[in-house]
């Protein structure tokens, strides 16, 4: 086809110890090796200039005019691409030239790479896999040319199969790793491997929140809804929608609030705690704890920021809020866990604490002394809600500290040490990787990950491959390409997550374009309409338990954390506001659209119902909501739907659809 | 035919979700049969993040003051109204001036306090604590978990009910969603593996707008979303789906019956609090209609983690809740019901005596508000506890011991409710270990 052939020429001649450095030097006597390393810059990435390249060849060695010495094979290896995608043949061809009449042999040798079987004839071919794993493959040959002469010529080789997503894998990636991908997005997407789409994200810039806070247009300082319309803006427009998503994640595990609490008029604040999220959702998990920590909304809402050493002529001692909860919610949980997020248990079966009061004292102690940055005084606090508190060496704890696992932080430490080496003590904890795996796993993929999930993910978070714990990064890649993520391999009759009402909604506004003519999303009650909004959780358990079971499912072992707020109330709500959005909203219906309100846009949708009909739409939407996965019954739901309707405008049809859509189980469910 | 295939069973079949549970409910009886003429409501209003309850009530005079103030400094509570209880203690007690709006139910024997009640699995002295030789609670001072420990009633077992729902299920009331119902969302205290509280928005009534009218779009429409709703074999998806079914059958009904109720809205203010009570009002004003004869309702109150700057938002919470208590009781006084409905508060926990400069952190023992016409009110239940530092009952720091444990306190409003004596320890298995079960706080 469009092959544009990688030849790698090699000219031999009788020179020992041209010393490659190889591990396959040893092997052979006097072998000459030559690594094609395609990704180096020799390979087919020479557009075109393939043919060049064996113009080398022949003016490479001059001194082979007419002698009679014997020389090694001369031998350059074809391969029609150096990445080949799913279900493709891979074929690696050696040419030996020169060699006249002589025989040759050839000894393939696998150095990297899924192992595939190998010949001892100059070509290599087998099937490129689609089906063992999402991760892209890297192979890497080493093929020996030997002549009857005994010479030999080595060369490596290296090529990668590319786990290309078609569109239905494309779909169910971006449910589980955008907030809710829209049409084009799906089509953009297939066609690129996973690795690529995920590697691609995390090099994106970042889409921070803050700039994006407008203050209403007669005042100076914005309004809380200003923050939670820059939170709009993002989600529904940042290219960098993995991380959006992931920082949304952690939102919901390092718990703040302005729901009714002080930090409702710290707006700038509350916008700068998620770019803190969002600025290390990819970086390394202690950064963030460290900045979580000393960020003063934290502090303001749990209370460490103006926590005092203890004073005990007036009976007060340090405030245990934060000690607790860093604890309980945001490292290593109540109970000691394997690795696999399991309970340990002790010799009598029991769970096993992982801290008591003395740690909690201990940490108190750590997190005194800190209030914002730049105050003049601890007693005239600055009240800068955005940058990273500041210590007061005389308001911090200069006793003994306590730690977990007996770590003792030595009295007379410093307020800034005495908190290195407490995150130290958490970060360092066994329990953090599993704890926090598995609610990244249950916050991204699925309320029930199998044990063996959570410990391939943990085992991630504590070494990335290269020594370092806490990568997320590598953490969340290891959560997206697991097998039990891709549904590869036997898949769990209970696999997948209910989609949390505030995401179902911002998907299809992103689908239809919701906005105002004014460029606002004043979504102002969040919280009684979803029993969510961003970062409006009513307490620091957030909206609901990772260990959360609703009484649907007793007879089980599962859970399902989002059902915690599926309350009678709230479903309600649900409906209405999705009925209000997909049919009462729709632009197209309306003869004059008033600047404030917000609309849907369904002008697309409604040409494809006229032009192609019903079933074009239906499996539009297939690809669109349900990944591919729609079943028949839902199918033929959609159509008896549609039969009301379709007499009607078609703005009716498409909205009645979505709308029923918008409710169906098969469509919460995000699997 | 487990209870999911059962409903949408019933779904397919269009039974109502009311009749449904009812059946399956016959599984969980117990040995004795129940059977109601009369109404009675308990009416749960929990105080979230751990009221320091201790400050409700507190020493006027003498050695108790002197005690007090000097565990409590700066967060002392001065002025306090003086009340009158049957039994007298030492220093008197006084109210916090913040609750004068309760103190004339109070004088009228309608209200009384339960003190120094808390999360207990056996009697437990300081010895006791420190040597740790008796049980205690896991997770003592952490919010989610001793929340659970009052809404559940008993310890954490593997399969957890709140004792809400286990009273209603024991008494074979569980089958009508109008027997259970929340102003304020999911909690433990109302779930069990059969029963979910009815969720009721504040304001009364919820329209469910796409299936809103009479007509064939309407009717078209609502057959369609049940169909769906019906249609996933996924645990999680279905879970959903039942819910949903759930919330559609139960808010028509209930629609249905609060738009026939008296109008009570003279009654009460504007605070959350009030306005969740109207409506727990507005649903006790047609439980003929709905045919409720136990009911338990849910209304809650946030912000009591008063970790810092407690001189000014503890009074603002304490006179806010008693406005809304107070406003209540006249509300039942009108619906002449106040015999037949009990209010009662739980809290995750008491506060510590000790300050950290201008809060209190988790502490234990605290305590407890019971309103209503069948109380023994006027009086001052369990034990009223020494307010101090390092005292007998302080484990350190100031957080007391309970000397009532809950279970005393929920067995005591359940006998009342109807549940047989024989049976208050299969609902709360700790009293096993306590000499009384209940104390005598409710006219029976």
């Amino acid at each position: 086809m469009f092959a544009r052939y990688v030849y790698i020429i090699l000219i031999a001649s009788l020179i020992t110890g041209c010393g490659g450095g190889t591990e396959a030097e040893e092997q052979v006597p006097e072998p000459i090796i030559s690594d094609s390393d395609n990704g180096g810059g020799s390979g087919s990435d020479g557009d075109g200039e393939g043919s060049g390249d064996d113009s080398g060849g022949s003016n490479n060695d001059s001194g082979n005019d007419s002698s009679d010495e014997v020389k090694a094979p001369v031998i350059a290896i074809k391969l029609d691409s150096n990445t080949f995608k799913q279900g493709e043949i891979v074929k690696v061809n050696v040419e030996v030239s020169e060699q006249g009449t002589q025989q040759v042999s050839f000894v393939w040798e696998q150095l990297s790479g899924p192992e595939i079987a190998l010949t001892t004839t100059d070509s290599l071919e087998f099937t490129a896999s689609n089906n063992s794993t999402a991760l892209d493959e890297k192979y890497h040959f080493l093929v020996t040319v030997t002549n009857s002469a005994g010479l030999s010529t080595q060369q490596e080789v290296r090529f990668s199969v590319l786990k290309n997503m078609n569109d239905a894998q494309a779909s169910r990636l971006l449910h589980q790793a955008s907030l809710g991908p829209t049409y084009n997005e799906i089509l953009a997407v297939a066609g690129k491997s996973y690795e690529q789409w995920l590697d691609e994200q995390f090099n994106l810039p970042i889409t921070y929140h803050s700039p994006l806070i407008e203050s209403f247009p007669d005042r100076d300082e914005p309004n809380q809804i200003n923050r939670i319309d820059a939170w709009w803006k993002a989600s529904l427009n940042a290219e960098d929608q993995l991380r959006q998503r992931v920082a949304f994640a952690l939102s919901e595990i390092f718990v703040v609030s302005d729901l009714n609490t002080s930090l409702s008029g710290e707006p700038e604040g509350m916008a700068a705690y998620y770019d803190i999220l969002l600025q290390h959702a990819f970086g390394n998990y202690r950064d963030l704890l460290e900045q979580v920590t000393l960020s003063p909304v934290m502090g303001v809402y749990l209370s460490h920021l103006g926590n005092e050493k203890a004073d005990p002529e007036r009976n007060i001692r340090p405030d245990e809020n934060y000690a607790r909860e860093v604890m309980q919610l945001f490292t290593i949980g109540l109970n000691e866990l394997n690795l696999n997020g399991t309970n340990k248990q002790d010799e009598n079966g029991e769970i096993i604490p992982t801290y008591g009061q003395t740690e909690i004292e201990g940490f108190a102690k750590v997190f005194t002394g800190w209030t914002f940055a730049y105050s003049a005084r601890w007693s005239r606090p600055s009240r800068n809600y955005t940058l990273p508190m500041q210590a007061f060496e005389d308001y911090h704890s200069s006793a003994e500290k306590t730690l977990l696992n007996g770590e003792v932080i030595p009295a007379n430490t410093s307020a800034e040490q005495s908190l290195e080496i407490a995150l130290d003590n958490l970060f360092n904890h066994d329990n953090v990787a599993p704890f926090i795996s598995k609610q990244l796993i249950q916050r991204l993929i699925t309320s029930n990950p199998s044990p063996g999930y959570v410990e391939r993910v943990a085992m991630v978070f504590n070494d990335n491959g290269e020594g370092i714990r806490g990568d997320l990064a590598a953490t969340v890649k290891a959560i997206y390409l697991d097998n039990e993520a891709r549904g590869l391999g036997t898949p769990l009759a209970y696999f997948g997550k209910i989609k949390e009402p505030l995401l179902k909604t911002v998907q299809f506004w992103r689908v239809f374009n919701a906005k105002t003519l004014n460029n606002r999303y004043y979504t102002w009650n969040l919280p009684s309409t979803y029993g969510q909004g961003p970062l409006q959780s009513p307490s620091v358990f957030n909206f609901f338990r990772p260990d959360y079971q609703p009484g649907e499912l007793a007879d089980t072992e599962l859970v399902a954390p989002e059902l915690q707020i599926a309350n009678d109330a709230a479903l309600v709500g649900i409906i209405n506001t999705h009925y209000a959005d997909l049919v009462w909203r729709v632009a197209e219906r309306h003869n004059e659209l008033n600047e404030n309100s917000l609309y849907l846009y369904m002008q697309e949708d409604h040409d494809l119902i006229n032009m192609n009909g019903l079933s074009a739409v239906l499996d539009k939407y297939d690809l669109l909501f349900f990944a591919g996965n729609m079943s028949q019954e839902m199918r033929q739901a959609l159509i008896d739907m549609d039969e009301f309707f379709a007499s009607r405008d078609s703005y009716q049809r498409i909205s009645n659809i979505v709308y029923l859509i918008s409710i169906s189980p098969e469509f919460t469910l995000q699997q | 035919m487990n209870r999911r295939k059962f409903l949408s069973y019933c779904m397919k079949g269009g039974v109502s979700v009311a009749a449904l549970t009812q059946l399956q409910l016959q599984a969980f009886q117990g040995s004795l049969s129940y059977n109601f003429d009369d109404h009675k409501a308990l009416v749960c209003v929990f105080l979230f993040g751990g009221n320091d309850s201790l400050n409700m009530l507190v020493p006027l005079e003498g050695e108790q003051r002197t005690l007090y103030e000097a565990s409590r400094q700066n967060l002392a509570v001065t002025d306090a109204l003086q009340l009158s209880p049957v039994t007298e203690f030492a220093g008197g007690v006084g109210l916090h001036p913040a609750m004068g709006s309760i103190k004339n139910i109070f004088d009228n024997k309608n209200l009384a306090f339960i003190s120094g009640v808390g999360s207990l699995i056996v009697p437990t002295s300081k010895a006791d604590y420190q040597n740790e030789s008796v049980p205690l609670p896991k997770h003592l001072f952490s919010h989610n978990d001793q929340q659970a420990t009052w809404m559940h009633g008993r310890e954490k077992v593997s399969l957890n009910s709140g004792w809400g729902a286990r009273l209603l299920e024991r008494l074979e009331q569980g089958g009508s969603f109008v027997n259970n119902i929340s102003l304020s969302g999911t909690n433990p205290w109302q779930t069990s593996v059969n029963l979910t509280p009815f969720s009721l928005h504040r304001s009364g009534v919820s329209k469910i707008n796409p299936i809103n009218g009479t007509g064939n779009r309407a009717s078209h429409v609502k057959s369609l979303m049940n169909r769906v709703l019906a249609q996933s074999t996924h645990p999680l998806a279905s879970a959903y789906g039942i819910k949903m079914q759930n919330a559609i059958t139960n808010t028509e009904a209930m629609n249905s019956a609060i738009e026939s109720s008296v109008d009570l809205s003279n009654y009460f203010s504007d605070s959350s609090l009030s306005q969740q009570l109207h409506t727990v009002a507005k649903s006790i004003s047609v439980r003929e209609t709905l045919n409720a004869k136990r009911q338990i309702y849910f209304v809650s109150m946030g912000g009591f983690d008063t970790h810092d700057n407690q001189l000014t938002t503890h009074p603002a919470l304490l006179g806010a809740l008693s406005q809304s208590l107070s406003e209540f009781n006249t509300a039942m006084s009108s619906l002449n019901a106040n015999d037949d409905v009990t209010l009662f508060t739980m809290s995750d926990f008491g506060r510590t005596l000790t300050s950290n400069g201008d809060g209190t952190d988790h502490g234990w023992a605290g305590n407890q508000i019971i309103m209503g016409g069948a109380v023994n009110g006027g009086e001052i239940y369990g034990s009223l506890m020494t307010q101090h530092l390092d005292g007998p009952n302080d484990t350190r720091g100031g957080r007391l011991i309970p000397q009532v444990a809950n279970e005393q306190y929920f067995a005591s409003l359940a006998q009342w409710f109807g549940l047989d004596n024989t049976e208050l320890v299969d609902i709360f298995p700790n009293l096993t270990n306590f000499n009384s079960h209940t104390l005598p706080f409710m006219r029976s």
